[in-house]
């Protein structure tokens, strides 16, 4: 399955597309695009995720690194994750940092 | 599908292995998609730590993770075994409901994975046996 991301910056929204295995052996790529769209500070982050299948505790830790790098101010929405990925949000209290929605923008 | 032990290098390239594995024996035993799940990411976050820090401290360049998996009716235990420094998973604190509620800056890093762990099995339980670290997770497919 392996992991794929890819970044862009449209209108100052930061946009990050993931998709297949987010664990620990993977994070630090997220890492890499999170360091990259922050020289640009942009005024949101967008995680478009649908096609993400599974995601571990390290990227639980890639979101809370991404809210330290942007900035407090910077809102992180997150576009049609997949149930379990949501359970996890919600296990560790995450969710409520975050917006889950279905596009962006709404 | 036998329940034969299965070595895997204690390399985080291992991980997908390790969750593509239990995640056949899950398929073959029936389980649906969220304890497929569940366990998988239980067993993903010990053996993470097990590559990133039990190992290491034990001054173990690459060790081994052994996995042994048993199945009786619609119950399935997973055992991983390492010959890592001792760490019981389930003697280290684990985010709070204090945590829990900080804004996401404000975060601890530390023990979502074992948390992870924890909620995601019907059973979580740690022996030390000898020089062996066993982290046993049991899945029930009718609970």
């Amino acid at each position: 399955m392996g992991f794929n991301i890819t970044s862009e910056i449209i209108e100052g929204v930061a946009k990050l597309t993931l998709s297949g295995s987010l664990d620990s052996s993977s994070a630090s790529m997220m890492q890499t695009e999170i360091q990259k769209v922050a020289t640009q500070a942009p005024i949101a982050l967008v995680l478009y995720v649908s096609e993400l299948e599974f995601m571990a505790s390290a990227g639980l830790r890639m979101l809370i690194f991404a809210k330290q790098k942007l900035g407090t101010a910077v809102q992180i929405y997150i576009v049609q994750p997949q149930g379990q990925i949501v359970d996890t949000l919600q296990m560790t209290g995450i969710i409520h940092s975050v917006h889950i929605v279905d596009n962006y923008p709404a | 599908m036998d329940n034969a032990a299965k070595i895997f290098p204690a390399s985080l390239d291992s991980l997908e292995p390790i969750r593509d594995h239990v995640s056949a024996k899950c398929e073959a035993l029936g389980f649906n998609k969220k304890k497929t799940y569940g366990l998988c990411l239980a067993i993903d976050e010990i053996a993470t730590n097990i590559i990133n820090y039990g190992y290491p401290q034990a001054g173990i360049g690459l060790g081994i993770i052994e996995l042994l998996m048993a199945d009786e009716g619609k119950q399935l235990t997973v055992t991983l075994i390492d010959t890592a420094v001792a760490f019981n998973p389930l003697n280290h604190l684990v985010p709070n409901q204090e945590d829990m509620n900080k804004p996401l800056e404000d975060r601890p890093i530390g023990g979502l994975g074992i948390l992870l762990a924890q909620q995601n099995v019907d059973e979580f339980r740690y022996e030390r046996r000898g020089d062996q670290n066993c982290n046993v997770f049991v899945v029930n497919a009718a609970s």
